[in-house]
């Protein structure tokens, strides 16, 4: 057949085989073509509109379909202007970005914008040309439905979905040419809160997700995400450690971002700074101030950080909030109990402790997570004093005690104990039960002159969960437990919620060169507990779903954060507590609270939290789904499962009319604040028009649009994700280099067989003697 | 007494020190060489016996028991069973990717859900025992799984990629209930090195059975 077929087409034959000129002509025609086109990539790089992929998005932007697939072009940003209003302990953000669609073309724009991991975004505005959208809330599909619908008749739409609870993307449809886009997001949060020192983060930059937070907010307390950041850890410090550098310096790509600040603290402050901006501030009074930035506008190439401490003696202890919404009543109370090394009223006293190391040394430990193991408990006992009590269980399958009760922290038991973890190797499975259990056999319950705290080294690859949690709610009794994950990828979510029910902590120590830092930050915790017991009780008012379920105990310096729906008014929350081996009750009249704004969002969001945290060990999900979906509709926040969707009701103009001179909207609706916002319309505008009538910019964004913008597919952020393992066993490589070793090796037969059976043919016929081969 | 009838050390006492050196030599060497090539088979054979084993375990957990264990040491059991119908492939997946645990079978990753649970689960094998296969999935092969809960899944594979093992852009708490199928990359290389190729299937059907474990949601006083 095949034979046939050429046959039957001679003249391509003949073009092909006896023609070489023409092959020769072609080859050349085609690296010309080829230079060309890398020429003219090279040109596309160096000028302005420039290829990315979704990864290489490091801070909010707006990006463009393009002829790639997967391909985007970065819309230029005009300005980023972000509004943040500070009332006490309640921060309200509002980023306004305006873009601009440089192209002829219409187009479908992604953006891409990261959030503090729990804000609450609850609203989108949106200025497409001349067109003003408020985004609804809805059902992630429905969402979805209703944009792609809008999009298809022509309609101008968006959409806001969460792509991971700190990453949001927003799509918006139908761009006409030339025309700029303005996008309005608003969150609340809580300030973060850690030895006196309040602060608020606003990020500006997409950092990869396994960076640890650098703010340690006190509302981190139902942190369910199996991050291992419920560190505590100054917000300020290794700020140029964590910030990441900026991979992508385009000149021409510049992403001004201006900034004001309200800040009404409440309170007297001082110390008003940033670590990451020069900033200048304008003092109003001692308790309030506005600060915009020292330059006017920077590059949005890092997180903003602020920073201010109440003046001394003048730090708020307690704050409460609360806000109708609906038939419901939301309270949020922050108290931060007095720091025993600051107020005179409260002194120090050294506690005695008792502290159990459990450690696991199953065959899933085995390799770089048993030694990261060791180490940390060998650091661990040499951080033991001599009243301490301690002692050491190990387990796989099997376990063991090291001493049949807690000794003493002296020379010869720490001896004992360290030539004993040195010994430790992983194997078999992993019985963890068992070694908790007998590491919450209690002594003496009921002596609460000393702690007893209980530090579990584990990489947490067990199946049965609920069991261990419902042993530790059932026997946890005065005992404390801190759960240390060891290796890249514990099982965080066991460690959080063990650590949670244990009222202690979740320390993450993902390699060798960790440990030390993990463990020091750890044993501050251990020997510095400020507040134990911590409990709270509601009097005379029916508070229903508090968050968190399970108090902790506070830390130097940290402040408790209680959120609840209320069934009625009034009433008060009594806080009970052991500050510093005393009894410390706080009384808090329910009616006293400030009505604030969002108090309601704050809290639907920190149970949203709370729901996704149990989906991993609740066979019932679907109704934790249900429940994540009912309190993000009814409180209008972005989840998972919720999307904001908004749809432009007024026909647009069918596509491909042109629009170059279409000039672009000046005034704002009312209630819109982007006159405040954005002082100096007119300059951007300007540019913004200039930079339209430059025909060959325009053409080169052509070049890159793709013909069939709009169709776009959802978008996916590519982030670090998550470590895969090794997909591959040696054995090939083994076989293969036996085989060779095995070949050498009869070659080496085989010469020397050859060799000798040629000398001694060769003796034989010098000495004729009788051979041996008869 | 001839030559012939001598043993070995006999006549290696015979010969000079020079030729018994050569022997030793090429006895060491062919020795090494049998253990590599015993080592290489033994942790072929070691695949394919555990899944043996752990079929048998699988069928345990499937008629209720938790964590079942194909032998009484192991550090690891069965959570799912997947199997592709178009190339006749199956396999058991444990319930960590471990590299004691995938020397049995292909691992389910830490972190990542179970499959049928809303995320990315991500099943991770080695290249040359348990997910050879993977080099043979084309686009829009279907995928079954089978979990404990008796849910059978059905995916169909959207695409295939290569990524860097520490950059695989795969989040396991994406939106939908996503299936990733991981091994080494490239196929053929004997040497363990940064890449991994990815499978990524999005299921289509799902048909529940009767659940194995009770529902419910734990709670806990306050």
């Amino acid at each position: 057949m095949l034979i046939r077929n050429s046959d039957a087409t001679p003249g391509f034959q003949h073009s092909l085989s006896s023609s070489p000129h023409t092959i020769f002509k072609e080859i050349i025609l085609i690296f010309i073509a080829l230079s060309v086109f890398t020429l003219a990539g090279l040109a596309a790089a160096v000028a302005q509109p420039r290829l990315v992929g979704l990864g290489d998005i490091r801070s909010g932007g707006l990006l463009l379909n393009s002829k790639t697939p997967g391909k985007y072009v970065e819309a230029p940003r005009l300005q980023t202007d972000i509004n943040v209003k500070i009332t006490g302990l309640i921060s309200r953000t509002v980023i306004t970005q305006r873009f601009e669609n440089p192209s002829s073309g219409w187009v479908e724009g992604i953006y891409v914008f990261p959030m503090p991991e729990d804000a609450a975004v609850d609203t989108l505005k949106m200025q497409i040309g001349d067109r003003f959208i408020e985004g609804l809330i809805k059902e992630r599909k429905e969402a979805k439905r209703i944009y792609e619908e809008a999009k298809a008749q022509g309609k101008k739409a968006s959409l806001i979905e969460q792509e991971r609870p700190n990453m949001f993307t927003n799509s918006i449809a139908n761009i006409g040419p030339g025309e700029i886009v303005i996008v309005q997001i608003e969150y609340q949060e809580t300030v973060a809160q850690n030895k006196g020192v309040f602060s608020l983060r606003v990020p500006l930059v997409a950092a990869p997700r396994y960076l640890p937070d650098p703010v340690v907010l006190s509302v981190k307390f139902d942190s369910d995400t199996g991050l291992g950041q419920v560190g505590v850890s100054d917000p300020v410090a290794d700020r140029s450690r964590i910030t990441p550098p900026i991979a992508r310096a385009d000149e021409n790509v510049k992403n001004p971002v201006s900034l004001s600040v309200m800040l009404d603290a409440g309170f007297p402050f001082s110390n008003l700074v940033s670590a990451s901006h020069k900033i200048a501030v304008k003092t109003k009074s001692d308790t309030s101030a506005i600060i915009a930035l020292a330059k006017g506008e920077v590059p949005a190439n890092k997180d903003l950080t602020f920073s201010w401490q109440a003046a001394p003696g003048q730090a708020p202890t307690a704050a409460l909030f609360r806000e109708k919404v609906g038939d419901d009543d939301f309270l949020l109370a922050i108290v931060t109990p007095p720091r025993p090394a600051i107020d005179s009223t409260v002194t120090a006293v050294k506690i005695p402790r008792e502290i159990i190391f459990v450690i696991d040394n199953s065959g899933s430990m085995a390799g770089p997570s048993i030694r990261q193991a060791r180490q940390a408990l060998l650091r661990a006992l040499d951080r033991l004093k001599i009243d301490d009590r301690f002692n050491i269980i190990r387990f796989d399958d099997t376990m063991e005690e090291l001493f049949p009760q807690t000794v003493a922290g002296d020379k010869e038991n720490l001896n004992t104990a360290k030539r004993f973890v040195r010994n430790l190797t992983a194997d078999g499975g992993t019985e963890m039960l068992a070694a908790l259990k007998a590491s919450l056999i209690d002594t003496s319950p009921t002596d609460t002159s000393s702690l007893r705290q209980v530090v579990f080294l584990t990489d947490g690859a067990i199946g049965n969960e609920t069991q261990l949690f419902e042993e530790i709610v059932k026997n946890r009794g005065r005992s404390r437990i801190f759960t240390v994950g060891i290796g890249s990828a514990p099982n965080s979510f066991f460690m959080t919620r063990a650590a949670e029910y244990g009222r202690g902590t979740f320390t993450h120590i993902g390699s060798v060169k960790a440990v030390a830092k993990g463990m020091t930050e750890l044993f501050e915790k251990l020997e510095n507990p400020i507040m134990t017991d911590l409990a709270a009780s509601w009097e005379g008012t029916g508070a229903t779903d508090v968050s968190p379920e399970t108090l902790p105990d506070l830390y130097a310096g940290e402040p408790v954060v209680i959120a609840a729906k209320m069934k009625k008014n009034g009433g008060a929350l009594v806080l009970s507590g052991n500050l510093a081996g005393q009894p410390w009750l706080i009384n808090l009249p329910l009616d006293k609270a400030a009505s604030g704004e969002g108090i309601g969002k704050l809290w639907a969001r920190r149970k949203i939290r709370e729901y996704e945290g149990q989906r991993y060990i609740s066979e019932d999900w679907k109704k934790l789904d249900g429940l994540i979906l009912k309190t993000a509709l009814a409180h209008h926040l972005v989840s998972r499962l919720t999307s904001l969707v908004a749809v432009d009701l007024t026909p647009t103009r069918a596509q491909g009319d042109k629009l170059a001179s279409r000039k672009l909207p000046l005034e704002l609706p009312q209630g819109w604040n982007f006159n405040k916002v954005f002082g100096e319309t007119t300059p951007l505008l300007q540019k913004a028009s200039l930079q339209q009538n430059d025909p060959a910019r325009t053409a080169r964004f052509a070049q890159l649009l793709s013909s069939k913008s709009g169709r776009n597919k959802a978008a996916k952020s590519r982030s670090k994700g998550i470590a895969l393992p090794a997909g591959a066993t040696l054995a090939d490589r083994k076989i293969i280099m036996g085989l060779l070793i095995l070949f050498l090796a009869f070659s080496g037969l085989l010469v020397t067989f050859f060799w000798r059976h040629l000398s001694r043919s060769y003796t034989r016929t010098k000495i004729s003697r009788p051979s041996y081969d008869h | 007494m001839t030559t012939k009838n001598k043993s070995l050390i006999q006549r290696l006492q015979q010969t000079s020190i020079p030729q018994r050196l050569v022997a030793v030599i090429l006895i060491a060497t062919a020795i090494t060489g049998f253990s590599l090539v015993g080592q290489g088979l033994y942790i072929k054979a070691k695949a394919v016996l555990a899944q043996v084993l752990l079929e048998r375990a699988w069928s345990r957990a499937l008629a209720g028991e938790d964590a079942a264990k194909a032998w009484p040491w192991a550090d690891t059991w069965p959570v799912a069973k997947i199997s592709l119908p178009r190339i006749k492939q199956k396999a058991i997946v444990l319930n960590n990717a471990s590299g004691e645990a995938m020397a049995f079978g292909p691992g389910l990753v830490a972190g990542t859900p179970l499959p049928g649970r809303p995320g990315t689960s991500v099943i991770s094998g080695h290249r040359d025992t348990h997910f050879e296969f993977l080099r043979n999935v084309r686009q829009g092969d279907t995928i079954e799984v089978m979990t404990r809960t008796d849910k059978r899944i059905t995916y169909k594979v959207d695409y295939m990629e290569v990524v860097d093992a520490s950059a695989s852009g795969i989040e396991p708490n994406a939106p939908g209930e996503k299936l990733a199928l991981v091994t080494c990359w490239p196929f053929d290389d004997k040497n363990p090195g940064p890449l991994r190729y990815v499978v990524y299937a999005s299921p289509y059907k799902i048909a529940s059975g009767q659940p194995v474990i009770k529902p419910g949601l734990i709670s806990f006083a306050r």
